[in-house]
């Protein structure tokens, strides 16, 4: 349920809300929003008599959401989220650039792969220090000291830092380094890091699983929401199908979709989405065409020795030329660039 | 295999290839293209030593194609192919809309639409007038009476008309009044119809089935190319994934990895590959900024009236707003609207 304030409600009135929410067993959200403060109730087992909430002072509307997501669903919050991460957005009319190497190989492949994303326009470096890779025999990352590592390419080009954590344990130190934390797409239901993450006082990016519904990856944004952190932004990196030529099958159609049910931001990763470095650019363009909130995007000074994803990632010249495209098609929908 | 001619080769030289090529019992395909002559070989090559040609007068190169498909590859014929319809051109620089309803239903409701995605832009009305439907209770369509229509709105607006051909016996018929002939998804591994049309005059759209594979989609192309009609184009429409919240999952990645792979132009269809008629505008700019030579969409002068697909059908007002949306992307990409 979603007990909707009056424009002109007190501080008092809020509270008084929130504290009869609580006395019924259930946990209130307070939601933001530019006009008027809004109370997500969550923690109910079957329905909640709107009546409960209708008569007290301040109160303009109680509503059953419909969806079986709440905190992240448009009827809970109509505006879009836009996430402040240091004075860079996620989210808004800017298309955010998130770019970087897949995993974090050494200071040199790190920060040369930094100046040359930012020359051309990034505002976020990516970089693994944590890898979940299918086999266990490969590359697993430098652990804390890719951290730091991504830690000195921020201090040196200004660039804020998007890297997964794996797992609750190393959670916390991740989000000592990282400006963002990254879920990666077969954490998507890891239902207990999903929780922990509630309690980080970081943004999350969090990638849909190869084979999760909208539905699910809906859910999975719920937790982290549900358990105390609002900033969360949902990234589309392509799903499972029977089609072999290309790596993943980017769901494009998914970005209308979650931007019509969701006000979380969408950033699509085309790299992944494809995983063919030479129509990588094409679709970070349809991407951008579709609405998508932001990129992320593969990139390494040397993509034929990296020790992970070197087949769909871009040299920085590369780099540059989609940057030279999606700024157009950016421009064409109306969104800076 | 393929042969391709010196610039300077005389006929003679590209007559003796052919002969060649036929002694063998193998069967040569020319294919024209602006720098050079070409000619592809199938049948089974695996015996035939290409230098064996690489000798011959006027010949510049005789390879083999690693691709199971050849003569719709890009191996075989570099540049894209340009079909010309009656004077709109596909796959070329422009990019072309094709629009109109699910279904043929009546003239009234064939005409309005007609002249309405004429106004916003349009080059091809859509419509069926034989329907393959999922049940077989649901409205079938109006089979000859509804061509009859569509040559009707095609007198009367000057569009071009797309219909699709269900089998292989009316094949003659609905060739008579379309200009195009689309082979729908379910039907993309029927090689018989394939094989059919490989013997029409008219152009073939060949929608993606289902759960058809790239690969697989180029070599249901190349039945109709092998047997005789180069005049293809694709249209990638969505395919079946575990996804239940659209009706398809548009398969955008598809336009480019089609797009080198082959020559064919390449239409995306995005009211069947999302479903829901207020997300179709949106894949619509995600497909021509993907490189799409073409979109095909669906129009109905009541949506929430039509006898099929009314869910993803736009009405007027939406369309032309498509329009003005797709323009934007394919100006930004440098490519007109037809």
């Amino acid at each position: 349920m979603l007990v909707v304030m009056k424009p002109n409600a007190s501080q008092d009135e809020v509270d008084a809300v929130v504290a009869k929410v609580r006395s019924l067993g259930l946990v209130p959200h307070a939601i933001p929003g530019a006009q008027r403060v809004a109370i997500g109730i969550t923690g109910n087992k079957g329905a909640l008599d709107p009546a409960l909430f209708e008569g007290l002072p301040g109160v303009r509307d109680a509503i059953r959401v419909s969806q079986p997501f709440k905190l992240v669903s448009r009827e809970v919050k109509a505006e879009d989220t836009v996430i402040d991460v240091g004075g860079v957005f996620i989210g808004g009319p800017r298309v955010a650039v998130i770019a970087g190497p897949c995993s974090v190989e050494s200071e040199e492949q790190l920060l040369e792969a930094a100046q040359a994303v930012k020359r051309s326009g990034a505002t976020f470096l990516r970089g693994g220090a944590y890898k979940p890779r299918t086999s266990p025999y490969e590359f697993q990352g430098l652990g804390e000291e890719g951290l730091k590592l991504l830690a000195l390419a921020r201090e040196r080009t200004g660039l804020k830092v998007v890297t997964e954590a794996m797992d609750a344990e190393t959670l916390q130190m991740v989000a000592e380094y990282a400006d963002v934390v990254q879920i990666g797409a077969r954490n998507m239901q890891n239902y207990s890091l999903l929780k922990q993450l509630g309690r980080i006082q970081k943004p999350v990016l969090l990638k849909r699983g190869p084979s999760a519904t909208v539905r699910e990856f809906l859910m999975a944004a719920e937790y982290v929401v549900a358990h105390g952190n609002l900033r969360v932004a949902l990234c589309e990196r392509g799903i499972r199908t029977f089609e072999t030529a290309t790596r993943n099958t980017l769901d494009l159609n998914a970005v209308p979709l979650l931007k019509s049910l969701t006000h979380l931001p969408v950033v699509v990763d085309p790299s992944h989405g494809i995983g063919l470095r030479a129509f990588v650019p094409a679709m970070a363009r349809a991407g951008v065409a579709a609405g998508a909130d932001g990129l992320i995007v593969e990139v390494h000074p040397c993509p034929e020795k990296a020790l992970s994803d070197g087949q769909q990632s871009l040299t920085p010249a590369e780099f540059a030329g989609l940057m030279d495209q999606v700024k157009v098609i950016a421009g064409a929908v109306g969104r800076p660039f | 295999m393929f042969i391709a001619m010196k610039p300077h080769a005389t006929e003679a030289d590209f007559e003796a290839v052919v002969e060649r090529v036929k002694s063998l019992g193998l069967t040569p395909h020319p294919i024209a293209g602006t720098e050079r002559r070409v000619v592809a070989v199938v049948g089974n090559t695996g015996s035939v030593d290409p230098d064996d040609f690489a000798m011959m007068a006027g010949v510049a190169e005789a390879l083999r194609v690693s691709q199971p498909f050849k003569l719709v590859s890009r191996e075989v014929k570099d540049e894209d192919t340009v079909l010309d319809v009656g004077g709109v051109r596909v796959g070329g620089k422009g990019i072309v809309v094709m629009a109109g309803p699910c279904s043929v239903e009546s003239e009234e409701q064939i005409l309005a639409t007609a002249v309405a995605v004429k106004k916003a832009g349009a080059s091809f009305l859509r419509g069926g007038a034989y329907k393959p439907r999922t049940s077989p209770y649901e409205f079938q369509g109006l089979r000859e009476e509804g061509l009859k229509l569509l040559a009707l709105a095609r007198e009367r607006t000057g569009l071009k008309v797309i219909t699709e051909v269900m089998s292989t016996e009316t094949v003659p018929l609905v060739a008579e009044y379309a200009d195009v002939l689309q082979v729908g998804a379910r039907n993309m591994q029927n090689y018989a119809l394939l094989e059919r049309l490989g013997q029409v005059k008219n152009p073939v759209m060949l929608k993606r089935g289902l759960s058809g594979t790239i690969r697989e989609w180029l070599m249901a192309a190349e039945y109709i190319v092998a047997k005789g009609n180069p005049n293809v184009m694709l249209c990638e429409r969505g395919i079946r994934t575990f996804e239940t919240m659209t009706r398809n999952t548009l398969d955008i990645n598809a336009i480019p990895v089609v797009k080198t792979l082959s020559h064919l132009p390449v239409i995306v269809d995005p009211s069947h590959g999302i479903g829901l008629r207020k997300h179709v505008p949106a894949i619509a700019r995600a497909a021509v900024a993907a490189g799409a030579d073409g979109v095909i969409i669906e129009v109905h002068p009541k949506p929430e009236k039509a006898l099929s697909d009314g869910h993803q059908s736009l009405d007027f007002a939406e369309f032309e707003e498509l329009m003005r949306q797709v323009r934007v992307i394919a100006l930004a990409i440098g490519r007109p609207v037809m």
